[in-house]
């Protein structure tokens, strides 16, 4: 027993990333629906999911999904234990300082949600003296940090779904996020109960990003032409409405 | 009607906590599965570690006394979960940019790895200690007896030293077994699924934090049981022959 964990653990320690082995996308090791949720069988399931398969698809390329702790994701990729990041991560100036990213795959609006009758408004002036939850090393802790200074405190969590956990238990005063998951966390039976979305923020292109693509190493310009190729024929073949419309009134592709 | 309640709640329970999906039971159990498997790693580098360190600290030469004395101090020192973060992010791009240089591709350094060689590395200045102590409680005048028999140091270190420090070792390395099975839980932070991050990924995706954070203490509690049976019967063998020979386990 003994010696096969240690030969097990050697060869994961040493074992070095051959060419012919499938392409690892890391997606973020939390439930994020309607984007990616574990299922009760330990697969992965959402739109997100639904669209790195159809990528891989379009792109022929063999691809595992490799679940990453969001915090370390941008480690992981750089580090090579994954070759993607497929984890609804916003294309940022500030991210392309480390990463590469491919062309946008989708693009909604950042909405702010509180508790019900709480007349709040999503900017400065309303946020004055609250309490903001985000996820950490997010747009959206970027964006607080940036435009609301006069908020009491922007408390950030491992995962979004943990922000809006605290919001419904009333430790803090809004939540901050992607409209998608709001709507999820809204449709849910705790959403319903307590809370109510106040609104989207005032854009800050700088800070919000053009939308959300695949996060790739520097320099790896073949497999980013390969990606935004497959983006291009999963959207051109109608797969992406396809695979929208269980989740989705409307596409979320943006403009 | 609260007792209708509490049935209908315990119903639901039971259903979020089945085998098949949409039970998440099989997810649970897996993750129980890799956090046994890193624990027992991490507990057998440990060991190793810790043999070798407890000799080297009470016969080894002054450079590799000292070598050890800042290893024991520094690893009880720094939060394991520190240790973690330092290895898996920060080791891991040194080691590739090294082996960058010298022509190598990257290795990969999976979340097994870099806990059971975080855990392991913990353990083995924790194990050192409590080997020491036990060498220490051998009596003297034992080992005096056996040199004046004429026995070679080999022979005194099987017949004499080990069969005496291992009753005294048993309940110390007992402790620790059960310190690494709850350590593994770090490895959640780095996105490995073992039984915590499992927990919180069925707790967050069902929104049924008290049935699975209770389900995942009661597996802990399953674990350190049945750890706590297996150490008492090596205790009593440990012990074989000595007086007041009860009390085993954890």
């Amino acid at each position: 027993m003994k010696k096969t964990i240690f030969a097990v653990a050697v060869a994961m320690t040493f074992g070095t990333a051959a060419l012919a082995e499938p392409l690892k996308i890391g997606i973020a090791a939390e439930p994020y629906p309607p984007f990616a949720s574990p299922d009760a069988a330990g697969n992965w399931v959402g739109w997100e999911v639904d669209f790195i398969n159809a990528v891989c698809a379009a792109g022929e390329m063999e691809c595992v999904i490799t679940p990453v702790a969001w915090e370390g994701i941008i480690p992981s990729l750089t580090g090579g234990q994954i070759d993607a990041i497929m984890a609804s991560m916003s294309i940022t100036e500030e991210r392309m300082k480390t990463i590469d990213f491919s062309d946008k795959y989708y693009n909604t609006p950042t909405m702010i949600v509180t508790a019900k009758g709480s007349g709040l408004t999503p900017d400065a002036a309303g946020m004055a003296g609250k309490i903001i939850g985000v996820q950490v090393s997010t747009i959206h802790e970027a964006y607080a940090q940036a435009h609301f200074p006069d908020a009491a405190e922007i408390k950030t969590y491992q995962t979004t779904d943990e922000g809006f956990q605290d919001l419904a238990a009333g430790r803090v005063d809004a939540s901050q996020a992607d409209s998608i998951a709001i709507d999820a966390f809204m449709s849910s039976d705790a959403g319903k109960a307590c809370c109510e979305v106040i609104g989207a923020v005032a854009d800050d292109p700088a800070i919000l990003g053009a939308g959300v693509g695949v996060g790739l190493r520097k320099g790896e310009d073949e497999l980013k032409a390969k990606f935004n190729a497959a983006i291009a024929k999963v959207i051109a073949d109608g797969t992406y409405e396809t695979i929208s419309k269980p989740y989705f009134a409307s596409s979320i592709y943006g403009g | 009607m609260l007792s209708f309640a509490v049935t209908a709640g315990a119903a639901s329970a039971l259903d979020l906590l089945a085998w098949s999906p949409p039970g998440w039971g099989a997810t649970l159990v897996a993750g129980l599965w890799n956090t046994i498997l890193i624990a027992l790693g991490a507990y057998a580098l440990g060991l190793l570690i810790g043999v070798a360190g407890a000799f080297g600290k009470l016969y080894g030469g002054p450079i590799l006394k000292d070598l050890l004395a800042v290893y024991t101090t520094l690893v009880r020192a720094v939060p394991e979960l520190v240790l973690l973060l330092l290895i898996y992010f920060a080791a891991r791009d040194a080691l590739n940019n090294l082996l960058n240089i010298y022509g190598y591709g990257p290795i990969e350094f999976s979340g097994v790895a870099a806990g059971i060689v975080v855990l392991g590395v913990v353990q083995g200045a924790y194990s050192t200690e409590v080997l020491r102590g036990a060498i220490l409680s051998v009596p003297a005048g034992q080992i005096e007896a056996a040199r004046a028999m004429g026995m070679s140091p080999m022979l005194l270190a099987r017949r004499v030293t080990l069969p005496l420090m291992t009753s005294a070792a048993v309940p110390g390395l007992a402790n620790l077994w059960l310190t690494v099975t709850k350590d593994t839980a770090l490895l959640a932070v780095i996105g490995f699924i073992e039984l915590t991050k499992a927990t919180s990924l069925a707790a967050g995706t069902t929104k049924s934090f008290l049935t699975f954070y209770l389900a995942a203490g009661i597996l802990y509690l399953l674990l350190s049981l049945v750890s706590g049976v297996i150490f008492g019967r090596i205790e009593r063998w440990a012990r074989r022959g000595q007086r007041n020979a009860g009390g085993g386990g954890i």
